[in-house]
């Protein structure tokens, strides 16, 4: 087993391990504030795959570029869903399984949508980028995995900067804190939930674009894309954006190190196992819960 | 508290009246001069729905052939699918109801190979023809005598063409040393079959023989160790995600064997559309292709080409297309509905589909297919058998362009 | 008013076991077949997931184990369609003992957080048995055919799944009024003042997920039998698993109805509409269906009814 292995399979794990960080971690914050699980959120990050896609195809725009048309028009969108869809079920008592039920419905709807607009076939996303990497010494750095990876910094920073600075964010943070208290001093909780809600769909459609640039995608490849986040946002904490992105790291790392040092067919195996026994000692993911 | 019990109580004695209702829509009445009804499942919604529907266009264009023919015995043809959702148990209880409960005049096949390894048995418990691309050659074995695979989608015989033809090549201008990466699912252990058996035959070192469970997320480690192990030759042999994911770090880590062979991922219309350059000079197999000189193709060309807008009918395509000539075939051959009649027919007789014409040994199975087909210039081109060669192939493959 | 019930559900016993007597086609002996192995698998989850709110996502896990331990007894010890049958009940007697292993630990780990441990036990499940050419490996295990007309051997296996589902209610009716039951819904409301109230939580929860894994073992068992071929991306597929918790908890999770309910709805209109309409519309209209129930009845069908009753 040499370095040069080793220290390359890291380079792509942790890269990976980012991108299902930025599609989770608007899965996490929907969680954290608004007792939403969201099973159509990676859905909702095809969605943005697809755009790009389309975009690409059709007037050569690169789905980074992309990203500054379909995350707002995500963010329109979102909006619409939880004014029609999930405020009226903010009132179930149970809302987490009342909002698992609900947008497992529109995870079924989304994806079939998209079959009849974009067709079965898979698709690849293949910016002129698409197979390039940057090569530093012995090492190579894909480009895909790059993009993915600083899309990921910049979007994760960007939520992380507007919970903590902005009056808005603060707000939100506040009702997940204290969310009777927060009422009182006239901040209006729909608003901000709207927001959130918005904002993490958002985060998905960017999540979405530079998953896409890694693997194909075809329209059921949410469900599979829904279990990776999942494991991200447990590992990080619900809520907690800094843990997500940790624990980004952190399953890029174990991946990667799997993937230099055992037999593929264990791969998998390892992975959801040691997240298991991770989950055993430390029941409450890595780091405490909080927006 | 009991006034509430018994409101749900009520509630389910609606549903078990509703589910009795349910159960007595009664079954289509068949007769002379009606239709031939052809039912059974496919997946086309979820996971293989892509595959699904291509099939179903495939059967849908012969049906629209027969049709304009004056039908199948006299008889116009309709088909009755239903959509198993990629569902394997679904998939059983479809096919059940076709049988059953429409009392189709025929069954049709499936896909994936999972589900038409359930669905054999489902036929062969009912005595109904099932002509499909099967489930590998472990589903032919069972002693199935109902279940044809015209032609089968079979990974034993996937690489047969491609070792053949590099047997004719000089040993000096071989690979040397292999990677063989496989998923691990009865597609994967079936592709494992032959290359283990002519690796050995033709001196090929197998340095990586490694299987992998799906998804595949990164291939970027396996292309480094195919890389520092010096493999000239290397096997992806999975489906079109995992096949995508190896080209894309092999490509990116300017990994350059002679010939990357592919399992049954490049043989989607996806593979030349999304991959571009990038997915040229892989090797493959197939069951069937359409540029054989098979009368039939040409036909099928043209109609994907008007409807679709693709150069030539995608596999599955013509798999559906040529099942249904098979069963065309027979029925015509037996002059009957009558199921045994027609399986004796299709035991004792040649067909002749736009696969080439094949006749049925005991398990159902046809002569052992051997095409093997290169991608070259975004083309799909048959290299192997060499008298009905397309195309020269090309070996090695040229570096990867940047 | 009890008397009236306990006649009513005997009559509906007796008609559903009737059913294959009057010699219904084939499909419709499976269709119910796969009817009432939901019921059985939202019902035995229901035990664990609704009772306790404990929302377990991996058990297909026991299905599968069920299924292939079945699967590879009949194989390797050449049972005949008796022994097969019977062969289940170990088959769930060893997805319970998988479960007590299993949730010791784990159901020390609570609310989301327990879900997504169940996920990975469950993909732990299906690549070993994946990875492990002896529990059936990546190319699955055949089993042979009952020696008799396919109508007696659906008949059958009809019948054995009909009798399950009627030992499962009845644990599930036994576990509602009991005192057990209301331990769990105390566990549900409040762990940690369950446990104030000396209610042994860890000691029943694990009880309830034993029993939750057993029935499922069993029904895999049989459905292995129903299908003839197993694999490992049949019986474990995470699908099954999140099936059944909408399921319970369309109908109403931690209610004895509920699961009945919700797993005879969504099973009938899938089917239904796989019949009705082009592919991908009954897709949305399926989907469409969670959104407008939950939208109208947020808690469950169950709690809606009963308030209407009420009110």
């Amino acid at each position: 087993m040499d370095s040069v292995l080793i220290i390359q399979s890291l380079i792509s794990g942790i890269m990976m391990g980012m991108v299902y960080a930025l599609l989770g971690v608007g899965f996490s914050l929907t969680w954290g504030v608004m007792h939403v699980i969201h099973i159509s959120h990676a859905a909702f990050g095809l969605l943005g795959a697809y755009l790009a896609y389309s975009l690409l195809q059709y007037f050569g725009v690169d789905p980074v570029v992309s990203a500054a048309v379909s995350v707002p028009l995500l963010f329109l969108v979102a909006c619409g869903v939880y004014q029609l869809l999930i405020r009226p079920i903010t009132k179930a008592k149970e809302v987490i399984v009342a909002s698992m039920i609900l947008t497992f419905g529109l995870a079924i709807i989304l994806e079939n949508v998209m079959v009849l607009i974009w067709k079965a076939d898979p698709r690849v996303l293949t910016p002129t980028y698409a197979s390039g990497a940057l090569i530093v010494g012995p090492f190579y750095f894909q480009y895909p995995h790059l993009v993915g990876f600083s899309l990921s910094i910049v979007g994760i920073t960007a939520i992380y900067l507007f919970l903590k600075k902005t009056y808005t964010g603060m707000a939100v943070r506040a009702a997940w804190q204290q969310p009777e208290a927060t009422q009182l001093y006239g901040v209006n909780l729909y608003r901000i939930s709207m927001i959130t809600f918005a904002l993490a769909v958002s985060t998905a459609g960017a999540g979405g674009i530079s998953l896409a640039l890694l693997n194909s995608f075809e329209p059921h490849s949410h469900n599979l894309w829904l279990i990776y986040l999942f494991l991200v946002v447990i590992v990080g904490g619900v809520g907690n954006v800094i843990g997500t992105a940790m624990a980004g790291l952190i399953i890029g790392v174990i991946t990667g190190l799997s993937m230099a040092f055992l037999p593929y067919q264990w791969v998998n195996l390892v992975t959801f196992g040691l997240l298991m026994i991770f989950l055993i000692f430390r029941p409450h993911g890595l780091f405490k819960q909080g927006v | 508290m009991k006034g509430k019990r018994m409101k749900g109580f009520s509630l389910l004695m609606t549903i078990a009246v509703l589910c009795g209702l349910m159960l007595t829509v009664p079954a289509a009445a068949i007769g002379a001069g009606k239709p031939i009804v052809i039912g059974g499942s496919l997946p086309l919604t979820g996971e293989f729905a892509e595959t699904g529907q291509w099939i179903e266009r495939g059967m849908r264009f012969w049906a629209e052939g027969i049709n304009a023919k004056g039908g199948l015995l006299g008889r116009p043809v309709e088909f009755k699918i239903y959509d198993d959702q990629s569902n394997v148990g679904k998939a059983v209880t479809f096919a059940e109801k076709a049988i059953t409960v429409d009392k189709v005049d025929l069954l049709f096949g499936g896909y994936p190979g999972t589900a038409a390894r359930a669905v054999m048995p489902v036929a062969e418990k009912h005595k109904v023809v099932y002509v499909s691309m099967g489930g590998h050659m472990k589903s032919f074995q069972q002693g199935y005598t109902y279940s044809f695979g015209a032609p089968p989608l079979m990974g034993e015989w996937w690489y047969e063409g491609f070792f053949q033809w590099l047997a004719t090549i000089p040993a000096n201008q071989r690979p040397k040393r292999a990677a063989v990466y496989t998923i691990n699912n009865p597609v994967g252990l079936a592709l494992q079959d032959s290359i283990d058996r002519w690796t050995k035959k033709l001196n090929i070192q197998v340095a990586i023989n490694e299987k992998y469970n799906s998804p595949l997320a990164d291939a970027t480690s396996m292309i480094v160790k195919a890389k520092q192990m010096n493999c000239d030759i290397i096997f992806a042999n999975g489906f079109f995600p995992d096949g995508v994911t190896t080209m894309k770090a092999a490509k990116a880590l300017d990994y350059n064997p002679k010939a990357i062979v592919q399992g049954v991922g490049s043989v989607v219309p996806a593979w030349i559309k999304e991959l571009g350059a990038d997915g040229d000079f892989v090797f493959s197999g197939t069951s069937l292709y359409n540029k054989l000189n098979y009368p039939g193709n040409d036909k099928l060309n043209a109609y994907v080409k008007t409807k679709y807008n693709l150069d030539g009918y995608p596999l599955y395509f013509g798999f559906g297309y040529a099942w249904m000539q098979t069963i065309e075939q027979a029925v015509t051959g037996a002059k009957s509905l009558d199921q045994t009649k027609i399986r004796d027919w299709l035991k004792t007789h040649k067909v002749d589909t736009i696969a080439g014409p094949m006749t049925f040994d005991k398990k159902g199975l046809p002569a052992p297919i051997n095409f093997c087909t290169q991608i070259i210039n975004g083309k799909v081109e048959l290299i192997w058998p060499k008298n009905i060669r397309t195309k020269e192939p090309v070996y090695p493959k040229p570096a990867w362009k940047k | 008013m009890q008397k009236y019930r306990l006649v009513a559900i005997a009559i509906l016993i007796v008609m559903l076991a009737a059913f294959p007597f009057l010699e219904p086609e084939v499909y419709y002996l499976s269709f119910m077949f796969s009817l009432f192995m939901y019921v059985v698998l939202a019902s035995s989850w229901n035990f664990i997931g609704g009772y306790t709110g404990y929302l377990s996502f991996g058990h297909a896990a026991f299905f599968g184990i069920g299924a292939f331990a079945t699967a590879k007894a009949a194989s390797m010890l050449e049972l005949t369609p008796f022994l097969t049958i019977l062969a289940s009940i170990p088959a769930g007697a060893l997805a319970a003992l998988v479960a007590l292993i299993v949730g010791y630990p784990c159901l020390k780990i609570r609310g989301p957080y327990f879900s997504v441990v169940t996920i990975c036990f469950a993909f732990v499940v299906e690549l070993t048995v994946k990875n492990i050419e002896f529990l059936g490996g990546a190319e699955g295990i055949w089993l042979k055919f009952m020696d008799i007309p396919e109508k007696l051997s659906r008949s059958i296996l009809y019948e054995v799944m009909l009798l399950l589902m009627i030992v499962t209610l009845s644990v599930a009716w036994w576990l509602d009024r009991s005192r057990f039951g209301a331990g769990l819904r105390a566990i549900r409301s409040d762990e940690e003042v369950a446990e104030t109230m000396a209610i042994p939580t860890a000691k029943i929860k694990i009880q309830a997920f034993v029993l939750s894994a057993f029935f499922p073992g069993i029904a895999g068992g049989l459905f292995a039998y129903y299908l003839t071929y197993i694999h490992a991306d049949v019986v474990f597929n995470i699908n099954i698993s999140i099936l059944i918790v909408l399921m319970a908890m369309f109908g109403g999770g931690g209610t004895w109805l509920g699961p009945i309910i919700g797993a005879v709805i969504l099973t009938v209109v899938n089917e239904g509409l796989s019949t009705f309409a082009q592919a991908e519309i009954a897709r949305i209209i399926y989907g469409a269906l969670f959104i407008v129930v939950t939208i109208f009845m947020p808690n469950g069908i169950i709690d809606f009814f009963r308030k209407k009753g009420s009110s």
